[in-house]
């Protein structure tokens, strides 16, 4: 007989011999018995709609579970990129220096930390740290601006030309391309121009042009005349004069057969344009034309 | 089978097929190897909410073995199996013409069929029940049970041969 012959019999797979030599034992009798009775047996009753309706209730309850997690975990997930940008780009900016600057026909004053005063001229534009300010009183001057200095540690002001250093005082810087000039109304004022130091007492003035010392006019007033809507000079050359009515009135300047090395002295209005324009031509015998936002000056005997 | 044809689970629709072909037999087969109801309807719970939640990654032809696999697994070890309590199908109907001695001695019969069937190693009785109540083949036991139809085979023979030696031995 095979083997497992009493599972090959139920299934049916024993050879005609095989269940003619089985029948002939003594246990088919009880084996049959066996079968018959158990092909009645049940298992307890099972209601695969209700079991069903279990399932899904459990997968609603779990989902719904899902579905309350999810933007909660989102939405740390976003919290915590914010608070990282948020923290960074709060150091970031607090490294960066505070930038002040003016447009063409704009004055701004600024007030610093130590209650120190700027007064910003047209086009000008000055940048500090101000998180530094406590250790090092230090101003990047890129234009000109009128200096109104606390009492306190050194302070300086860093043009490409030349470094100003002070104490405390009130003075005027200004630095336009290859002009440089530092005026002290009080106090005592170091001005460093090439390497070399020149202490400039109240009253005088430094100035440079093209990197060449020259010798300045004495200011006759305790702020710069610009400061009262004036700007004035006293043997400078012509083209940073029309430089300086350009900034002052917005204007676009051009010049036509006319030698813009001559020195001009005088003063012209920084509210009159009208005004300025004679100023600056008359003693210079040149003539303009003021049209709209342009002005033009040319030579008196030219057509 | 119908869902083999579709390829995901997740649908509600091959869901809730693979759930009505299969929840009754999980049961049972959880039953006849504990004796414990309550467990067998928890087992039906666990597998089949544990087949939703990975219907993605599971094939629909792999759903079945995937579901007695999750209500073997959660029992394993776990509890030890209580009596088996079966009932037979009501036959008096059919058997109104037979003696009153008769009908005693098949309840008698019947009586020690159920305790040879207790007595029964675990796998033996789920196999022989699983033949005998649920009609299923040897080679769909053989998957449930994750072992090879000789195997069940085995079981089948050892089964009748224990039920056989206990009855008379009663």
């Amino acid at each position: 007989m095979q083997e497992n012959y009493l599972a090959k019999w139920l299934n049916g797979e024993l050879t005609e011999a095989e269940l003619a030599e089985f029948k002939k034992s003594d246990e088919y009798a009880a084996y049959q018995r066996i079968i018959e009775a158990s092909s009645s047996l049940k298992a307890p009753d099972f209601d695969t709609g209700e079991a069903f309706m279990a399932v899904q209730n459990q997968r609603t309850l779990k989902e719904t579970k899902v579905v309350q997690l999810h933007p909660f975990k989102k939405f740390l997930r976003v919290a915590a990129a914010v608070a990282v940008l948020v923290t960074g780009s709060y150091f970031y900016l607090n490294t960066l220096d505070e930038t002040i600057a003016t447009q063409y026909a704009e004055n701004k004053e600024v007030v610093l930390p130590d209650d120190s005063e700027i007064v910003l001229n047209a086009d000008s534009e000055i940048s500090f740290s101000e998180r530094k300010w406590d250790r090092e009183r230090n101003i990047d001057l890129e234009g000109e601006a009128f200096f109104k200095v606390a009492k306190g540690k050194r302070f300086t002001v860093a043009t490409k030309s030349g470094v100003v250093a002070v104490l405390g005082t009130q003075f005027n810087v200004e630095h336009r391309g290859d002009f440089f000039e530092v005026t002290c109304f009080e106090g005592l004022v170091s001005v460093t121009f090439n390497g070399k130091e020149t202490q400039l007492p109240a009253g005088s003035s430094f100035m440079a042009i093209n990197g060449n010392v020259v010798e300045a006019r004495v200011p006759g007033t305790t702020v710069p005349s610009w400061m009262g809507k004036e700007s004035s000079f006293k043997s400078i050359p012509l083209k940073y004069v029309l430089a300086e009515f350009e900034r002052q009135h917005n204007v676009h300047v051009e010049t036509q057969n006319i030698d813009t090395d001559q020195l001009y002295t005088g003063t012209f209005s920084n509210n009159d344009a009208q005004l300025a324009l004679k100023s600056i031509s008359v003693p210079s015998r040149i003539k303009f034309k003021f049209e709209g936002n342009k002005v033009l000056f040319y030579a008196e005997n030219t057509p | 089978m119908e869902t083999n044809l579709q390829d995901n689970v997740c649908e509600e629709e091959v869901f809730g097929s693979i759930f009505k072909a299969n929840s009754k037999t999980v049961f049972n087969y959880i039953y006849y190897k504990f004796g414990n109801e309550e467990k067998a309807h928890d087992a039906v719970q666990e597998a089949f909410v544990k087949l939703w939640e990975n219907c993605s990654k599971v094939a629909p032809e792999k759903a079945k073995s995937f579901v007695y696999t999750v209500a073997n697994n959660m029992y394993l070890n776990v509890i030890k199996a209580e009596k088996v309590r079966l009932k037979y199908a009501d036959k008096t109907l059919r058997t109104t013409h037979e003696s009153p001695e008769f009908l005693m001695e098949q309840d008698q019969f019947q009586e020690k069929l159920d305790l040879a069937l207790n007595r029964l190693p675990e796998n033996q009785r789920t196999t022989f029940l699983l033949n005998r109540i649920d009609g299923k083949k040897y080679a769909e036991i053989a998957e449930m049970e994750g072992v090879s139809v000789k195997a069940i085979e085995k079981r089948m023979h050892l089964a009748l041969k224990s039920l056989r030696e206990q009855i008379d031995g009663i």
